[in-house]
């Protein structure tokens, strides 16, 4: 696997960008589309918004300062773009945050590549009743396994924070089974 | 059931030979902060096959193919069709108004309607798509679309009638630093 630095140094040279861009898609396409894909639910959705996602990350490299790693760096473009499609798509459909995520649980039910049963279904549930970020924070910690620290880049919020918020999901999530 | 000598109390069978391995299990879900097994390891989404090896060439057709696409700007017959129509057009009105002593129709109006009917009804063979990528964006200020003769009140209307939300103009697109 390439270096993340040398990366990011063939994207922002004219000549190298293209190869570069390829192996950049390559090596974050799952892990963002998993990411996109536990906030949206819908697996067109997802597509659309992870295309997205590429697309403002090539126009933006140029940008890129390399304060954060380039990782965490398109995890939050990701979670900006996914955050934002739910807005908007609230807003054409003319209901609230809280009606789309309910409407959008219903349409689990049919959706073809959904396999989960009705635990899984209740989790989604129950993570539907979270603020976003400690649904965010929850996805990632619990699903992506990923660690605090790059958590903490992705979301802009201090690993302390984070942990109280994962702890606060993972009662809430389970309160919720419990009762249902 | 194994029983203590020297107690009357039971342990089940294998207790103790499996105990280490419960423990360990025990600590390590600890440590992952998953004590409970309420919460499904799986949350059941799933992908069409073949998706992740199909959405590599499709972002690269829509980011580095068409930063470099070179586009073969060439004309076909009914291109030079239409530039000899829009020409001929022109001949014949300004022909005619400078012989015309009427101030009824003017010039321009003549000109602007008939050069509007015609790119309207004539079909290119170009999508708006192509023409979009002929033409850069960034070349054009709003006044060269707008003229100076706009008025306020008729933008106005037309963002009333055509945009049912102020965030369709995408105002706010966000700045990646």
């Amino acid at each position: 696997m390439i270096a993340e630095e040398t990366l990011v140094q063939e994207l922002k040279q004219e000549e190298s960008r293209s190869k570069a861009f390829e192996v950049l898609v390559n090596t974050y396409k799952e892990r963002l589309y998993w990411h996109i894909r536990r906030i949206v639910l819908n697996h067109d959705d997802t597509d659309d918004v992870l295309q997205n996602t590429f697309i403002k990350v090539y126009r933006n490299i140029e940008k890129f300062k390399g304060d954060s790693k380039l990782y965490s760096w398109m995890y939050r473009i990701a979670t900006n773009e996914s955050l934002t499609f739910l807005k908007q798509k609230s807003k054409k459909m003319g209901v609230s945050d809280q009606e789309l995520k309910d409407r959008m649980i219903e349409n689990l039910q049919a959706d073809v590549y959904f396999e989960g049963d009705e635990i899984q279904l209740k989790l989604q549930k129950a993570l539907a009743t979270l603020p976003d970020k400690q649904k965010l924070v929850f996805t990632m910690k619990y699903f992506q396994e990923m660690k605090y620290k790059d958590i903490s880049e992705a979301l802009d919020t201090s690993v302390g924070a984070l942990k109280t918020s994962y702890h606060l999901a993972v009662k809430k999530i389970e309160a919720y089974l419990k009762e249902n | 059931m194994k029983k203590d000598k020297k107690n009357s109390f039971n342990t089940p069978e294998g207790y103790f030979d499996n105990f280490n391995d419960r423990l360990m299990d025990r600590i390590k879900k600890e440590e992952a902060g998953e004590a409970t097994s309420l919460i499904p390891k799986s949350d059941g989404f799933a992908v069409p096959d073949g998706y992740f090896d199909e959405v590599t060439p499709t972002v690269l057709s829509k980011t580095v193919a068409k930063e470099t696409k070179v586009i073969q700007f060439k004309p076909n017959r009914n291109f030079y069709y239409g530039v000899a129509a829009v020409a001929a057009i022109f001949i014949l009105i300004f022909s005619f108004t400078w012989n015309s002593t009427s101030e009824s129709i003017t010039f321009d109006d003549l000109a602007n309607a008939e050069i509007e009917s015609y790119l309207e009804n004539t079909d290119f063979e170009m999508t708006s798509y192509e023409i979009a990528e002929v033409v850069s964006l960034e070349e054009m200020e709003l006044t060269n679309i707008l003229g100076d003769d706009f008025e306020d009140d008729i933008i106005m209307e037309y963002l009333d009638e055509n945009v049912e939300d102020i965030k369709e103009l995408n105002l706010d697109d966000t700045d990646y630093e």
